[in-house]
Order: structure tokens, then sequence, then C-alpha cells
């Protein structure tokens, strides 16, 4: 019995933590790819370059014209005058120009005089510039740069070999770019801002409002507040969203209302930060607040109903009973509720996605939502899977940590029962 | 406090549990409700403390109507059934529970809690969870929690039912003499007759939601009403023999056993008849001899118990000083004391 559990184990819970922490550790993007890569000296690559070795870079960045072999075959093939080939052969094989300029003055000199028209098109067939030339092999690269005349040692070939190369590549980088950036900052905060105010404000305390207040009905008016506030919970997440949208719109019901008090329309949901987050919030604690009544309702229903009479005819008020009977013994659910939801709304994001994209600007963008965006869905077109994986990943780490965080808080250990101990 | 009802009806839907009982406990008087399972006793104790409102009728503590008062504000100490205690405080918490609910101050309730633990003999249990007790144990944290605020009504709903027999005891006359000490009035539900006769001044005989009889318990032992109470006490029970009235006299089967009994004159002849006789009035002493044979016997230390089967079927029990000479299977001709026998109508009405 336990191979296949173990099987599904490490097939669909282990293996996409271990792939995105192997990601993590690799620059990969769109342009990177993921699989191997060749050695080209794009700008991007010089301009990497520029600090280390500033004379390469901009030796590598200029054309190059060299006279040899390959360029003498194809002026032959233009069937110009057979002179020009000729003696670029016999006086000027092997020389390498470091401009086209220099190139051209050689050119223009030969003895059978080739026209302004002629100069240019035999000096583009001796450019071996290697600028935006793709190198299968990294030796390639480095034999034609040889050519070039850039003479490296073993470490700057590495460097260059480093600087040139697109394809993937492993690297902390990412969690360096992590911990660096003032827009990661910036969205870890509003992460933290928008799982605690919804965590506590809807999933714990509202949930448990609901609960209480259902508990203390009659049974029959409870199931239909009950009922009232699953719906949210029940409605494809989609439509839900449109509703708050269409609530919200220029156009949409708080518009119009207002409208009649002669304010102009606007859109609510996207007009300010403030009002971005009071929605995005309102949006995901009216989902949330839903199941933490479900796990409270029942959790209290477990509770004796003599303990209520007992507690009645002790003289405790309803608040005293909800304080000394209700919630002492919600310890656990309650505990399960705020981990279970901070770990969803760590996750989760398809709400915010919905509504806001994360707008105005970047101002609800969480950090779950900018994992998609920056490895899945971008408007530059360049998917960094590598950082967005390092993004998920610490996203993992802080949930676990706040797992073990709360198992404390709540005192897990008292919650376990002990053995009754004998005379 | 004198507790009175008043024609107090209790239905739960269309399921009549009580009609118009009328019910008054005297003040620091001790009252049994006994009856079997089902009767509505615990009922009764609800609509007393407040938890279920009564359906119509009204619930008087002294002068003072407490029909439509919150439990919370009736002062009423409950032993329930179940013991309710809080399974997330310690013994200490849930003892000392109706006194911090009043916010009296946690040195007060340390000690009150300490003196009412000693009196029941949980004193160095106070660290422990509910769970961590037996349920004897269990049981005197629940009293203790009942009795700890003084209470002008005391309901005990078998309090006692999970205490073994020397405890039981113990806890019998400690409740008792806590009870008389303090003049709370109390209500006590148990099944038990003995515990019933043992701690009560009265005692209120149940049956399917009415009240059969309240009487002092040797009056209703000694003058029964009908033959459920007469069945309910007296341990080993009464036996019940079927018969017919004839000419003022009691007659057994067809030609069977006749017995003359005062309370039969003026009694059609025909009549069908039963009669109880409590097993110390079967025996040696007697004018009545009736045969039988022995078909059980047991000793309980002190005394024998019999059972004698009639010739047309029927049993009676007996029970007698301690004697060798009888075994199961022996024909005896034992006296019947019939100017102690109770004589019952068809439908149970005492003759
Ligand atoms: N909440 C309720 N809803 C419906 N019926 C109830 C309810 N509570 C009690 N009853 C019924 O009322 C009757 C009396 O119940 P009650 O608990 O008073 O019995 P009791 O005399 O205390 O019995 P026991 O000795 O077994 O405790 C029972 O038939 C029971 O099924
Ligand atoms: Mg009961």
């Amino acid at each position: 019995m336990i191979a296949p559990a173990a099987v599904m184990i490490s097939l669909f819970f282990l293996m996409p933590v271990i792939l995105t922490a192997i990601f993590a550790m690799t620059n990969m993007s769109t342009a990177t790819g993921i699989s191997g890569g060749a050695w080209q000296v794009t700008q991007g690559a010089v301009n990497r370059l520029k600090t280390a070795m500033p004379e390469l870079a901009n030796g590598i960045a200029e054309p190059r014209f060299v006279v040899d072999e390959e360029g003498l075959a194809a002026l032959e093939a233009l069937k110009l005058k057979a002179g020009f080939t000729t003696e670029l052969r016999t006086s000027h094989m092997g020389e390498v120009f470091p401009s086209r300029r220099e190139a051209e003055r050689v050119i223009k000199a030969l003895k059978d005089r080739p026209s302004t028209r002629e100069v240019k098109q035999i000096s583009d067939l001796f450019n071996r510039s290697v600028l935006n030339t793709r190198f299968e092999t990294r030796d390639e690269l480095m034999a034609s740069l040889k050519k070039l005349g850039f003479t490296l040692t073993p470490a700057e070939q590495d460097t260059v070999a480093k600087a040139t190369y697109t394809g993937w590549v492993w690297t902390t980088e990412n969690f360096r770019i992590i911990g660096n950036s003032p827009d990661m900052a910036q969205i870890f905060l509003n992460t933290a801002f928008y799982v605690s105010v919804t965590l506590l404000l809807f999933n714990v305390s509202y949930a448990l409002f609901l609960a209480i207040t259902t508990h203390y009905m009659p049974a029959s008016t409870a199931s239909i507040f009950r009922a009232i506030w699953l719906l949210p919970r029940i409605t494809p997440v989609v439509i839900y969203v449109l509703l708050w949208k269409w609530l919200t719109w220029d156009s949409g019901f708080i518009s119009m209302f207002v409208g009649q008090f002669g304010y102009p329309p606007k859109n609510y949901l996207l007009d300010s930060a403030y009002n971005a987050w009071f929605f995005v919030i309102l949006i995901n604690g009216f989902i949330g607040a839903s199941m933490g009544m479900l796990v409270f309702s029942s959790a209290i229903k477990a509770i004796p109903q003599t303990q209520f009479h007992a507690s009645e005819v002790d003289g405790a008020s309803r608040w005293q009973q909800v304080r000394h009977v209700i919630l002492p013994q919600l310890r656990w659910p309650i505990l399960f509720v705020t981990c279970y939801q901070t770990l969803s709304l760590l996750a989760s994001f398809n709400e915010i996605l919905l509504s806001t994209r994360g707008g105005p600007g970047k101002a609800t963008e969480v950090w779950s939502l900018a994992a998609f965006h920056t490895a899945l869905n971008n408007y530059t077109g360049n998917l960094e899977y590598g950082l967005g994986a390092a993004m998920a990943l610490v996203l993992v780490v802080v949930g676990i940590v706040l797992s073990l965080i709360y198992l404390r808080i709540f005192r897990y250990d008292t919650l376990i029962s002990k053995p009754l101990i004998e005379d | 406090m004198r507790i009175l009802l008043d024609k107090f009806s209790k239905s739960f839907g269309s399921t009549n549990i009580i009609e118009d009982m009328n019910l008054e406990v005297g003040s620091g008087e001790m009252l049994a409700l006994l009856g079997p399972s089902g009767c509505g006793k615990s009922t009764t104790l609800f609509a007393v403390c407040g938890i279920h409102r009564p359906t119509s009728g009204r619930i008087l503590f002294g002068t003072r109507d407490v029909t439509d008062l919150p439990s919370q504000e009736r002062n009423v100490g409950v032993v329930f059934q179940s013991y309710a205690l809080y399974p997330h405080m310690t013994v200490e918490e849930n003892i000392g529970f109706p006194l911090m609910v009043r916010r009296i101050a946690s040195a007060d309730i340390k000690k009150q809690v300490a003196d009412i633990a000693d009196l029941v003999h949980i004193g160095d249990l106070l660290g422990r969870r509910p769970a961590q007790l037996s349920g004897g144990q269990q049981q005197r944290v629940a009293l203790a929690r009942a009795l700890i605020r003084r209470p002008d009504v005391l309901l005990l709903d078998e309090p006692l039912a999970n205490l073994d027999a020397k405890l039981r005891l113990e806890m019998r006359s400690e409740i008792r003499r806590l009870q008389k000490e303090t003049g709370i009035t109390a209500i006590l539900v148990t099944h038990d007759q003995v515990e019933a006769m043992s701690m009560c001044d009265r005692i209120a005989i149940m049956k399917s939601g009415e009240i059969v009889q309240i009487a002092t318990p040797s009056e209703m032992y000694k003058d029964p009403r009908t033959s459920f109470v007469a069945s309910f006490l007296g341990n080993p029970p009464i036996s019940f023999l079927k018969g017919k009235a004839q000419q003022g006299a009691f007659v057994l089967g067809e030609n069977g056993l006749c017995l003359p009994i005062a309370a039969l004159s003026g009694i059609p002849d025909g009549t069908t008849l039963s009669l109880g006789v409590r097993p110390e009035h079967f025996g040696t002493a007697g004018g009545i001899p009736v045969e039988g044979k022995v078909v059980f016997a047991e000793t309980q230390g002190r005394e024998n118990l019999y059972d004698v089967v009639l010739p047309d079927g029927s049993v009676l029990r007996s029970i007698q000083p301690v004697r060798d000479d009888v075994k199961p299977g022996d024909s005896v001709r034992w006296n019947l004391d019939s100017a102690s026998t109770f004589v019952f109508a068809e439908d149970g009405r005492r003759l």
C-alpha cells in the first residue's frame, strides 16, 4: 500500500517543489530557453563586458576586416577583375584591419583601381566582425576572436564566454535580485499587508463572528444565513469577480448611484491604490470568510449542548459564554483556518488577477501574482522562469515558516490531549 | 426557598412530555423525583433552572414568578446528568467558573474552591482536566461547581450514579448534610429508590410526565396509591398476585387460595384484582398459610431471599432472617400477613 502512495506523493506533491527549487537556481528565461544555448556577441554581451574588459568590449563591437581565403573565394565568385584577387592574395593575405576605413584604403590602392562601388563591395566580403554572430561552441568563438587579433588569457576567455553565452546557467543571482530590488521589497510589503488584513479581518474574525452569531440564532434562520454567506465560495470566481467589476465600473452600480448626487462616474476599482486594496480585500475576504464560518460553526456544534446549559445556570452571560466556553474550544479550528488561509492567500492570486491585475500601477501586485507575471505572463515578453521560480520558492519557505510559528503560538502540544494519569 | 410548579406543561414540537404538572417543594425541603427512564424528570429540572421555557404554566421561587427569568438570574445550582464540565478548564477553573463570571476576586475564588473541593474530596485533583478524571471524580467536580455559589435552589440530576457503593453512601449523607445546613431547597432526580428514600424529605413518583404520588418515604412505602408506586419502592420489590374478588375476599385462580381482606367489602364479585405482597409480609409471621415450591434462594448476608411458585404459577417473594433448612426445590408452607397486603384494581388503582 505504501508504494503507490509514495509514487503519488513524489510525483504530484514533491516534484513540483523540487522542480521549482531547481529552476530557482538558474537564470532561465525566454531568452535563454530551457535547453542548452550558444555563444553570441550581442550588444547586451558587449555591455556586460564593458566594465571588466573595456578595450576588448570596444574592439569586439567594432567591425573587423581580415584578408583570408574565405573572402578571396567569395571575391572570385563576384567575377570582378581577376587582378584584385591575385594582388590581395600575394601582398595582403592574413592582414587584419581594425576598421572599415583602413581596409578600404588598402583596397583602393590596388593596382587595378577598383571603383568606389567595387571597393565597398570587396570590403564587405572581408568583414569578419563577431558582433551578432552565433557560435555553436565556445571554442569556435575563441578561434574567431583569435583570428580577429584578440589574444586572451584563459581567465579573460572565461569572462568573455560567460558574457556571450545565450543559454541558461546555474546561478544564485535570482535570490540576490529578490533580496536587493526595491520593487521586490514593495511587493513583499503589499503581500504582508494583503494577507494579514484579509486573514485577520475576514478569514478569522468575520468568520468567527458569523459562526457565533448564527450559533445563537434559531436553526432555520441560521442555515439561511450560512447559505447566503456560502454563495461567494460556490460562485465561479470569474463570475463572482465580474459582479464586483460591474459594481465598481465607471458605468457600474456605485457610479450610477453616486451619480444621482452629482458625482462624476469613475472606475472605483482602479481609481486609487486605496480603493483597489479596499475591493481586493473585500473580494477575497468574502470568499475566505465562508470557509472559516463553516469550520467554526461545525466546531461550535460539536460542543455538547449541556456545556451551554451549565454555563447559563452558572450565571455566564452570552459574551462570557463566547469568551470562556466557545473560544477556548475553537483553538484548533482557529489554528487550522489561520494556517490554511495564510497559505492559500499567499499562493492564490486569481481574484486579484481577475479584478485589478495588480493595478493601478503595481499597487495591488502581490508576491504570487508578481511571480506569475515574472515567469509566465508579462508585457515585455521576456519570461524569467528562473526568477519566477525563485519567487515561488520564497513563498514556499515563508509559508512553512509561518505555519511553524502558528503551531508555536497556538501551543500545538497542548492541543493534543494528554493521557489519563493513573492514581 | 419554596419552588412551585403551577400547571406546568412542556412539549417538544408536537410531543407533549409533561402536561399540567403541579408540584410544590417547601423551603429547605429536599424532594426526590423518582421515575423510570424517559418519564420527564430531567425535563422538569430543566424547566426549574430555566434552560427550557415551559410551554404553559408558571414556575415560582418563593413568591417570585421566575417563569420568564433567564437561567442566569435564577441562582440555581445544577448537577447535570452528563456532568457538563468544561473540558478545556482545570478542575479548579471548572469549580470556580460560577464565581469567575461574577467577577469575584481570584484570591477569594481560590479559597472557596479549595474549601468546597475538600468537602467533596477532590482537593488533590484541582490541577487536572476533566478528561483526566474518573466518572465519580467528574461527578464530584460537578457537585462542587453547583454548590460553590450557595444557590437558592439545588437541582441534582442523578448526581451519584457513577460512584462506588461506599462513596455513594458517604456522598448521600454529605449532600444531605450540606443541604440541611445551608437550607437550600433541593430536587434530586434519581432512579434509585434507596437513594430517594434515604436522602429526601419527600418523594414524588413520576410516570410518563405525570406525578403519580407525593409523600414522605415511609408513607409512600406503607400507603402506595397505585400498583406502579408500590412496585417502584422496596427492595427486593413487591410481588403481585392476579385474582378476583369473591364475597369480600381475594381468590387466586380457580378454587385457589382465598384471602379475606377488609378493603374488599363492597367490591362486586368477579372483579379482576391484583394483590401486592411485600417480601417481608410472606414468611414465618402472618395468619394465612400458603403452599408453594421454592425455585430460587439467595442469601444477602443478614437475610435470605426466596422465590416461591404457587400451584397456579404465580410467584411470591419472601425475605426472612438467615436459615439453612430451605433449599430450591423444597415445598414450603409459609404464612402470609394479609392485613399488610395491598389490593389494586385492574387499572392499578389502590382499593
Ligand atoms: N429536546 C428534546 N426534544 C424532543 N424530545 C425530548 C427532548 N428532550 C427530552 N425529550 C423527550 O422527553 C422525554 C423525557 O425526557 P427526560 O430527559 O426528561 O427523561 P428522564 O426522566 O430524565 O429520563 P432519564 O432517567 O433516562 O434521564 C423523553 O421521552 C425524551 O425523549
Ligand atoms: Mg434525565
